[in-house]
């Protein structure tokens, strides 16, 4: 076993390295050596802790890294999905419980739906808070991540995902209309962003998955602020990408195309069906689908941030 | 043969400065030999030593060539050293040992650094080679290195941020009177504690900053044919250590230090007592608590009484960075050393201005390299 002299969270970093990370100083069979250790570590470090040294291969050679004794984590992952109510952020918040997260969910109301992802998520045997706010609001968003906080201790995955649309050509699109989708679908994501990083710089890292849409690509008829704002969170996703990289934070943005939710389900018939007749596979994409890919990126995508990812059958290439 | 002295200087503003390299050497030479009292003439100086750490920063080799050019005297020898930090008293080190040897009868010493040239980010990279190579390797930063020191020593002796961060607030409150000082900027403990973290316990404002400068200093071995107030070299000692903080005995201690002082002071042939003042290395603040241990100034352990009790301020009975050391009067890193020595000339001939000290005799300097593989410790005297 080996013991820990001494340690630094090193923040002003030197090239060739870019993120924060921690050095120490261990002893093992009387032999001392600087040592690296996973800045995950970083709340259960102290002087003198016992753990383990394993040698790894990395870009910088040979590096011994020092790993704690387990320490017991009061409670399992979280993640806080927005718009979870229904749709695909309903099947997000499943998924994510399924794979052990407790959930903390929002949404815009209080509605029957939400009850439903509530009891579902419940009977997963997972912990879930619901907090009503509008993701518009600065103030709403930061009262709900500290409830979120207060009651897990921690935020390990954000899911921006909620979202509106106002559909109309824009000479008949009122400014209000516009502002309106532009507030929730893009200021929400930067509300809920900016309230969620202190938490997960805090904690060693995170993940931050932003939903876009095809529409941000593909030039939309009537949507112009939908797609406007969705375009924003590809832009918006990069940054973040770019900016938090050094805290161990990924965000990543996902794109769905034609997706069986309320929004596509109020397409009239005959144009929906001429749509979907130009999908390669021919239908249209179920919210669990998208769920997947979030889930992924998530829990697997150690290695994917700052990226645009296309779930849409084939439908943009 | 008689003490070797120190008969004249040149020194620089401390800070970011728009000279170049050649403009900073050119201007300590000029000034170190239009300030010595009773004239010299170029041909008189056969050797000059140039100081500095790193080619990044200077954008230059043969510094020592350079040097001639405004020595004006091309049949010098010159050349330059190096050792991280205490470069600048390596290089007072060989001038000394030159000169008591016979070999020439005057060296002029120019210490220099350019380290705005880099971004903070390139210049941790550069500084980072202070270290052993097995730290350097895994990212551990020269205030990475000194965090850790600082963090067993507050683990092992009870000492708090709180003394940590009262010696970043000594040596700004000292720059203040210092017109050289790159810093004139009083600060408080809690801006310390709330500065941005740089390796944690290490925060921003317990680190000495990005400096460019230049010091020089006019060492002979007949120091009264140059001045009537020469200031004497009593005792000096060079010491070395490992080089990583891991491989340490113990690393709350600074021991090439421990090991400088106790050959200076043997020397010097004076005890701890007889210390009026001392320049000390402070390139991360908390490392001036263990300094005044390593050098006798208070027990082990104890060295956090001393800014406590306010003995190593200003107006206390031992003050230590009058100058506003590194923190606060700014750490180019060849420089340095020469700098400190510059200061103890000052303060020992009574023309320190504003920050002159009353009735100081005797005067010591420490300077060491990384965090304390090559350490240097002189004792001047009148």
């Amino acid at each position: 076993m080996a013991k820990l002299l001494a340690y630094s969270l090193v923040s002003v970093v030197p090239p060739p390295f870019k993120t924060e990370y921690i050095v120490g100083i261990a002893e093992e069979d009387g032999e001392r050596m600087p040592v690296r250790i996973d800045r995950s570590h970083l709340k259960n470090l102290k002087i003198g802790i016992s753990g383990t040294i394993k040698t790894r291969e990395t870009d910088q050679g040979e590096i011994k890294y020092f790993t704690p004794e387990e320490v017991k984590v009061e409670g399992g992952k979280v993640a806080l999905v927005t718009g979870a109510a229904r749709g695909i952020g309903r099947a997000i918040a499943i998924e994510l419980a399924n794979r052990g997260y407790d959930m903390a969910l929002n949404d815009i109301e209080t509605s029957a739906d939400g009850e439903e992802t509530i009891k579902e998520i419940q009977c997963l045997g997972r912990r879930v808070l619901f907090t009503v706010a509008d993701v518009s609001s600065y103030s709403d968003v930061q009262k709900m991540v500290e409830m979120v906080v207060e009651k897990f201790g921690r935020i390990d995955v954000l899911v921006n995902n909620a979202g509106i649309n106002i559909d109309r050509l824009v000479t008949n699109m009122s400014p209000l209309e516009w502002q309106k989708v532009i507030d929730v679908n893009l200021t929400g994501v930067f509300n809920c962003t900016k309230a969620v990083l202190p938490h997960m710089i805090a904690a060693g890292g995170g993940r931050i998955i932003n939903m876009s849409s095809q529409g941000a690509l593909d030039g939309p008829v009537g949507q112009a602020n939908y797609a406007a704002a969705k375009g924003g969170v590809i832009s918006f996703t990069k940054v973040i990408a770019r900016e938090y990289a050094q805290y161990n934070i990924l965000c990543n943005a996902v794109a769905p195309g034609c997706i069986r939710t309320r929004m596509t389900d109020s397409i009239p018939p005959g144009q929906l069906r001429e749509r979907v007749s130009k999908i390669p596979l021919g239908r249209r994409g179920e919210p669990g689908e998208v769920a997947k890919l979030v889930a992924f990126l998530a829990e697997d995508g150690t290695y994917i941030t700052g990226q645009l990812i296309l779930i849409n059958a084939g439908e943009y290439i | 043969m008689g003490e070797v002295g120190i008969v004249s200087f040149g020194h620089t503003k401390y800070g970011i400065l728009k000279d170049e390299i050649s403009d900073l050497i050119g201007s300590v030479v000029e000034e170190c030999l239009s300030r010595v009292e009773k004239g010299i003439e170029p041909k008189e100086i056969g050797l000059v030593i140039t100081s500095c750490a790193d080619d990044q920063f200077s954008n230059q080799h043969q510094t020592g060539a350079l040097a001639l050019r405004y020595l004006k005297n091309m049949d010098a020898e010159a050349f330059r050293v190096e050792a991280a930090c205490s470069s600048g008293s390596l290089a007072v080190y060989l001038a000394r040992k030159m000169l008591n040897a016979g070999y020439v009868d005057n060296v002029l010493v120019v210490g220099f650094e350019k380290m705005s040239r880099l971004s903070t980010e390139a210049a941790t990279s550069v500084l980072i080679r202070g270290g052993s190579p097995e730290e350097n390797r895994i990212g551990i930063t020269q205030p990475a290195a000194y965090a850790m020191m600082a963090q067993i020593y507050m683990e092992k002796y009870g000492a708090t941020e709180d003394d940590y961060a009262k010696v970043s607030v000594k040596n700004h409150n000292n720059a203040l009177r210092n017109p050289w000082a790159q810093f004139h900027k009083k600060i408080s403990v809690e801006d310390v504690k709330s500065s941005r973290l740089i390796a944690s316990p290490i925060r921003l404002f317990h680190c000495s900053p990005i400096s460019d400068g230049a010091a020089a200093l006019l060492l002979s071995r007949r120091p009264r044919d140059y001045t009537d107030t020469p200031v004497y070299i009593k005792g000096m000692a060079l010491a070395n250590d490992a080089l990583g903080v891991f491989e340490r005995d113990d690393p709350t201690s600074v021991a090439a230090t421990r090991k400088a002082a106790a050959k200076a002071f043997k020397e010097a042939n004076i005890e701890v007592k007889d210390i009026d003042f001392a320049e000390v290395h402070d390139a991360f603040t908390p490392v001036e608590l263990m300094i005044y241990e390593d050098l006798g100034f208070a027990r082990k352990g104890e060295g956090y009484r001393l800014i406590r009790d306010g003995t190593v301020e200003f107006d206390g009975a031992l003050p230590v960075n009058v100058s506003g050391g590194l923190k606060g009067k700014g750490h180019p890193i060849g420089a340095t050393g020469v700098g400190m020595m510059v200061e103890i000339f000052l303060q020992l001939r009574g023309e320190a201005d504003q920050r002159q000290l009353p009735d100081v005799e005797i005067g010591l300097a420490e300077n060491h390299g990384g965090t304390g593989a090559t350490s240097v410790v002189t004792i001047l005297g009148r």
